[in-house]
C-alpha cells in the first residue's frame, strides 16, 4: 500500500470538500502509534489499521480518534466506507463503526477526541481506493477522505 | 581457460544477466518485463502457498476425516437412486469439472459445474457465494433434489448402518453418529467431505516455473517460458487488467463481478448471482455464525458478519480461479462460452449494454447512460493477441497433476 501523490489528493478534496493532510494536529490521537491523520475546515481524525498493512482481499479494522476544532461541534459518530473512483465501485462490505470512548471534543481542539473502532473493511482489488471518514455531529456530516494505492 | 577468456566469458554473462539483452540461449527470449509488470506478475505466486487447516471444521487436516470423506466423495450410495456420487460430476479425470455445460444430477441444474481443486483456498463457495465454508457447501447438492436429492435421514441411516463408514465415522469424529440428530450426522459428514476437499490442490505449472526464475532474478531460466505465453502474460498484468479481479497465486480476488454474460434460465427465469447467494448465505443454519461452526472465536465469520446486500449484487457471479482453467471448458456461470478463445473475446469485445447502467446528468445537464463498473472496456485485441492470452492462460495448467486421477484401492478393514 502507498499513499498518491498530490494530484489524487487533490481529487479527494474536492470530492470530499475537505482538505486532506498528511500532518496531524499533533494532539488529536498522538496515544494512537502509527496513526495517520486527517484535518479539515471542522475536525482532525486519526486513524491506525489493523494489522498495520493493508493488503488485498484481507479483512482489516481501523481504530479512529475525531477531534472537533474551530468551534466544531463534538463529534457523534463516524461512519467509514472505501470506493475506487476509477472503477465505480465501493467495498463488498459493510464498516460496522463502534464508540469505544468518551467523546470530549466540546473544547477548540479535544486532546482526546471522539475514540471508535471500525471493523469489517476489506478492499478486494489493487489499485487506488479512497478511504471516507464521514464526521458526525450535531445532524451534519463532514468527510474527511485519504487516497491509498493498494498493489 | 585463459584469464582474458575468462574475463570476456564474465562480460558475456553479465550483459545477458541485465536488460536490454533478453536472449538466453536456444533462441529463447524474455521479454523487457517493466518493474511494474514483473511486481504483478510476482503476486501470482509462490504456489502452492501455505495454508492452514480451516477453524470452523474441527476435522480439517485430520487423517481419519480425509479417507472417510474420499470415501463417501466416490459412493454412489449418497444419492437417492444409488447412482450418483460427488464424483459424477467432480470428475477428477475432468479436472474435478464434468465438461458439461450445466450440470446435471438427477436433472440439469442452471449452472455449470465448478472444479473443485483448490477450493479449499475459497470465502465464498459456489457460483453465487451461497455458502461460507466448505462443509456447508458440500451439503448443498447433497440436498438439492435436481442433484442428489437425499434427506438427512438417509445420509444418518448410511452411517449408522454400513459398518465400514460407521468405524470411518469414529475414528473420524471420535464418537459414533449420534442416533438421534440426523442434522449433526450430515452435517459431519459434510466436514469430512470438506476435509478430502481440502487436499485437492493443482500441482505447479510453466507459468509458477517462470514467476520464480524471475523472482530469483534467473533470466535464463524465465526465458525458456514460452514467447507468445510472455505476451499474453503482458496483456494480463498490463492494458487487459485481468490480474485486478484474477489477482493472487490462486488468480481470483475470490469475489463477485457482473462481466456481461446472458443470465435468463431456460425457463425464462433470471439468475440473480450473487444476490440471491447473499440472501440464501444469510437464511443459512450452515454458516459460519451458525451452531455448527467449530470455530468458538466467530473470527471466519467475519466477511459473512459484514457482507452487504444491494443492487448492486444482481447478476453477479464468482470469479474462478485460473489454475487449471484449460482442463474445465466450457466457460463461465452457464457455460456459456466454449473455448479459452471465447473467453478472451468476450472481454476483449464486451458490450457494455448487458452491463447494468446508470442514468445521470453530466455537468451540461446531458443525459447519460453509464455502466455501472468501469473496470471493463472493449480491448478490441488482434487474432495473435487473442492467442498469445490464451497461450498464457494454457500456460496455468499443471505440467502433472497434483492429485492422482485414480484412487487407490481401498480397503474395507475397519469395523
Amino acid at each position: 500500500m502507498r499513499e498518491e501523490g498530490g494530484v489524487f489528493k487533490v481529487i479527494a478534496a474536492l470530492v470530499a470538500g475537505a482538505s486532506s493532510l498528511a500532518v496531524a494536529a499533533p494532539t488529536c490521537g498522538s496515544d494512537l502509534r502509527g496513526a495517520q491523520a486527517l484535518e479539515s475546515a471542522g475536525y482532525v481524525v486519526a486513524y491506525r489499521t489493523q494489522p498495520p498493512k493493508i493488503e488485498v482481499g484481507k479483512h482489516f479494522s481501523l481504530d479512529i480518534v475525531a477531534c472537533a476544532k474551530g468551534g466544531a461541534p463534538a463529534p457523534d459518530n463516524v461512519a467509514v466506507d472505501a470506493f475506487m473512483p476509477e472503477h465505480g465501485h465501493g467495498m463488498n462490505y459493510k464498516a460496522v463503526v463502534k464508540s469505544s470512548g468518551t467523546a470530549k471534543a466540546a473544547k477548540p481542539l479535544a486532546k482526546s477526541g471522539a475514540r471508535f473502532r471500525a471493523d469489517g473493511l476489506m478492499l478486494h482489488m489493487p489499485g487506488r481506493w479512497d478511504l471516507y471518514f464521514d464526521v458526525q455531529s450535531a445532524g451534519t456530516t463532514e468527510r474527511l477522505t485519504r487516497s491509498i494505492v493498494l498493489e | 581457460m585463459t584469464r582474458r577468456a575468462l574475463l570476456l566469458f564474465a562480460l558475456a554473462a553479465l550483459a545477458c544477466w541485465f536488460p536490454p539483452c533478453a536472449a538466453a540461449g536456444n533462441g529463447a527470449q524474455l521479454l523487457d518485463f517493466t518493474r511494474d509488470e514483473v511486481r504483478r506478475i510476482l503476486q501470482h505466486g509462490p504456489w502452492p502457498f501455505a495454508w492452514s487447516r480451516d477453524p470452523s471444521n474441527r476435522v480439517s487436516g485430520n487423517p481419519a476425516a480425509i479417507e472417510l470423506g474420499e470415501r463417501l466423495f466416490f459412493d454412489t450410495r449418497l444419492s437417492s437412486a444409488g447412482a450418483l456420487s460427488c464424483a459424477a460430476c467432480h470428475v477428477p479425470e475432468k479436472g474435478f469439472a464434468d465438461g458439461r455445460k450445466l450440470g446435471a444430477g438427477l436433472e440439469e441444474v442452471d449452472r455449470n459445474t465448478p472444479s473443485v481443486l483448490n477450493v479449499r483456498y475459497n470465502r465464498w463457495f459456489g457460483w453465487d457465494g451461497g455458502n461460507d465454508n466448505l462443509w456447508a457447501q458440500s451439503l448443498r447438492p447433497l440436498l438439492d433434489g435436481r442433484e442428489l436429492a437425499l434427506t438427512d435421514r438417509r445420509v444418518a441411516d448410511l452411517m449408522h448402518n454400513d459398518l465400514e463408514l460407521n468405524c470411518r465415522y469414529r475414528r473420524a469424529f471420535g464418537a459414533p453418529p449420534a442416533p438421534a440428530d440426523d442434522e449433526a450426522v450430515l452435517v459431519n459428514v459434510g466436514k469430512a467431505l470438506a476435509a478430502y476437499q481440502e487436499t485437492l490442490v493443482t500441482g505447479r505449472t510453466p507459468f509458477d516455473d517462470f514467476r520464480d526464475a524471475l523472482a530469483r532474478g534467473d533470466r535464463r531460466a524465465a526465458a525458456r517460458y514460452p514467447a507468445d505465453a510472455q505476451r499474453g502474460l503482458r496483456i494480463f498484468v498490463g492494458k487487459g487488467s485481468c490480474h485486478v479481479c484474477h489477482f493472487g497465486p490462486n488468480f481470483t480476488n475470490g469475489e463477485f463481478h457482473e462481466i456481461g454474460i446472458p443470465v435468463l434460465r431456460k425457463l425464462g427465469s433470471v439468475d440473480w448471482g450473487r444476490y440471491q447467494g447473499i440472501k440464501m448465505l444469510q437464511a443459512s443454519r450452515f454458516n459460519l455464525e451458525g451452531q455448527y461452526s467449530d470455530d468458538a472465536t466467530r473470527s471466519t465469520a467475519v466477511y459473512s458478519r459484514h457482507v452487504t446486500l444491494g443492487p448492486q449484487n444482481y447478476e453477479q457471479f464468482r470469479i474462478p480461479s485460473l489454475r487449471n482453467v484449460a482442463l474445465t471448458a466450457p466457460y463461465m456461470h452457464n457455460g456459456h462460452l466454449a473455448t479459452l478463445g471465447d473467453v478472451v473475446r468476450h472481454y476483449s469485445e464486451i458490450d457494455l449494454t448487458l452491463m447494468h447502467q446508470v442514468h445521470l446528468y453530466d455537468s451540461d445537464g446531458v443525459p447519460q447512460t453509464l455502466p455501472v463498473d468501469k473496470i471493463l472496456k472493449p480491448l478490441h485485441l488482434s487474432e495473435r493477441e487473442i492467442d498469445d492470452v490464451v497461450a498464457f492462460l494454457n500456460s496455468l495448467t499443471e505440467k502433472r497433476t497434483g492429485v492422482p486421477l485414480k484412487r487407490a484401492a481401498r480397503k474395507s478393514d475397519c469395523r
